[in-house]
């Protein structure tokens, strides 16, 4: 290139020769933002294609190939026999009444839970000596899997109600007590300060400034509490019940009914589902104010 | 009413090695009513040790604070801080910010809320009383913690560099704000900034520390009369003020250059 060579100002003020901008204007071109391709959307779509394609797989598999209903029933099959449980029950009971059981049984264990273990973990963690008096208990309990005390609960209370619920509620109190406390550990010390410089007793501290600083985690608690709650029920029905989703798939299991345990297992599922969101929205409204700083 | 006395006060910690900090060492001070009296000096050198013990959220290691002739003990909402890290309740409003304190102590309901309004006003948020702090400016924010901190009707104010955060144009306008709100209400300040010229505006006296230990190493008395207008910033005298505060603190930042140089040769030493 010498000076004769014909010079274009491009817009960095920069000389470049016509062959080198042309190569810059196709690097334009290309880092342009892409048209939104039916925006939001396309992601739905994505995720709805999934489910689609995951659910033709297994009725294309199923149709084609002798694959034994035991092992894999077809969707049409598990449509069949969930009408079936629709209209006539599972061992001698409505569905509702098995989904309302197991609803009943976590809802019960899990807020008692909750209920007793929020001011207990906020007391933890608002006062040293009531820690150190507690903290050995909770501390050595916390890596303990819920489902690991069901045969001591139904060694000493037996394979009843009392037993199912009383598992449910060790595990929600579990981790609320220690998330609750957590919560009240991290409330910032300079909200405390402006608190106590408002001229705030500490009964009021506690209730306006350390009890709403401590939420996130309390709810942090609640959500893992919920879902353990389901998991300790469904473990704790497997093993001693006459009724209920968990006691549906090991009794269907038992016989090889294969359709009714996957109807039972996807049962379980949704129910988990619409817990979490139930909390999770529940959690948006109360902690609008933590969207952002 | 609002004289700080600050009389011999020293506070020492202990670092995590034990080691004692002599963060503040024998401080005197004589704050009037209804002055303004600001802090500048080098990072570190204990202003706001200084302001949390006046505050009353910690005590002194030795020597004494008083405020109208009443020992300091404790924190309460005759002295109100404004902070300059978030200290807002980030789950209420700006008006339920406001409000807390006098509700909380039982202040009639009739009068807080006239109150506030007033200050919400005075500080220009009487529109954004009903947002969350999440919602409003940094320097929004820092209107709100002042409309909070003087609903109290304090007799001091404590302002621990409480424009830092905020760009060129927002500390003027915070500046001219503080001023217009002494004018009306005359509460003592107590001011800690690192901008120079933000301190002899506003001070009646601004007072240059040292650092390691923490001591009062100059007064400067800033002659013009209160309210001022920012134009005062450009006068002769101000700029000659300025430059003198500005030697005193370069002579103080050197030294410590100098005491964290040696530091550093005896630790590799
Ligand atoms: N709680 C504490 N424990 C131990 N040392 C502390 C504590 N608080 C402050 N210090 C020490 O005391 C000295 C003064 O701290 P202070 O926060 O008062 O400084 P400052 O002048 O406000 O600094 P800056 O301008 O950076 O805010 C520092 O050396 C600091 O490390
Ligand atoms: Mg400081």
């Amino acid at each position: 290139m010498n000076d004769l060579d014909p010079q274009i100002e491009d817009g960095t003020g920069l000389r470049v020769a016509p062959a080198l901008a042309e190569i810059k204007l196709s690097v334009a071109a290309r880092t342009r933002p892409r048209p939104v391709w039916l925006g939001e959307v396309r992601y739905t779509l994505l995720s709805a294609a999934t489910i689609i394609i995951l659910l033709g797989l297994w009725a294309l598999v199923t149709n084609l190939f002798h694959i034994p209903a035991m092992v894999l029933p077809s969707p049409q099959s598990i449509l069949r026999h969930f009408r079936t449980m629709l209209l006539e029950g599972y061992a001698g009971h409505p569905l509702w009444e098995h989904v309302l059981v197991s609803v009943l049984r976590t809802l019960t264990g899990f807020s008692i839970g909750v209920t007793l273990a929020i001011p207990l973990g906020l007391w933890m963690g608002y006062s040293r000596t009531v820690n150190a008096i507690l903290w050995p208990v909770f501390g050595f309990i916390r890596p303990i899997p819920p489902i690991a005390y069901i045969p001591l609960a139904i060694l000493w209370f037996g394979i009843g109600e009392f037993s199912k619920v009383l598992l449910i509620f060790v595990a929600s109190f579990n981790f609320t007590v220690l998330a609750s406390a957590a919560g009240m550990r991290a409330v910032p010390e300079q909200l405390i300060r402006a608190g106590t410089n408002l001229g705030l007793s500490r009964w009021q501290m506690f209730v306006s400034v350390m009890l709403p600083a401590a939420m996130p985690q309390i709810f942090t608690g609640i959500k893992t509490s919920i879902a353990v709650s389901w998991a300790v029920m469904v473990a704790a029905e497997l093993i001693a019940a006459q009724i209920g989703l968990g006691f549906i798939i090991e009794d269907a299991g038992t016989f090889f009914r294969t359709p009714e345990v996957m109807i039972g297992v996807a049962i379980i599922g949704a129910i988990g589902l619409v817990f979490e969101a139930t909390v999770v929205a529940i959690e948006r409204r109360v902690l609008h104010w933590q969207a952002k700083g | 009413m609002g004289r700080i006395i600050v009389d011999g006060v020293s506070k020492h910690y202990a670092d995590r090695r034990g080691t004692p900090v002599r963060a503040l060492d024998a401080v005197n001070l004589a704050i009037e009513e209804q002055e303004i009296a600001c802090i500048v000096g080098p990072s570190g050198c204990g202003k706001s040790t200084l302001l949390n013990l006046i505050a009353g959220f910690d005590t002194p290691s030795t020597g004494e604070i008083s405020v109208d002739g009443v020992q300091v003990r404790g924190a309460g909402p005759d002295r109100i801080v404004v902070f300059q890290s978030p200290s807002l309740f980030p789950w209420l409003t700006a008006r339920e910010n406001v409000i807390l304190g006098p509700r909380k102590r039982g202040v009639p309901a009739s009068r807080y809320e006239e109150d506030a309004r007033t200050m919400l006003a005075s500080v220009g948020l009487e529109h954004f009383a009903s947002r969350y702090p999440y919602e409003l400016s940094g320097g929004m924010r820092q209107r709100l913690q002042i409309a909070r901190a003087l609903v109290n009707h304090p007799r001091v104010l404590l302002m621990d560099e409480p424009f830092a955060a905020l760009d060129f144009q927002n500390r003027l306008a915070m500046q001219e704000l503080v001023m217009r709100l002494w004018s009306r209400i005359h509460p003592t300040i107590f001011f800690i900034t690192h901008d120079v010229e933000e301190a002899i505006f506003l001070g009646d006296r601004v007072y240059v520390m040292t650092a390691s230990p923490g001591r009062i190493k100059a007064t400067i008395t800033v002659p013009f009369a209160k309210p001022r207008s920012i134009e005062v910033v450009t006068s002769p005298g101000f700029v000659a003020i300025k430059d003198q505060v500005l030697r005193l603190i370069r002579g103080e930042f050197a030294r410590s250059d100098r005491a964290a140089e040696q530091a550093g040769a005896e630790r590799s030493g």
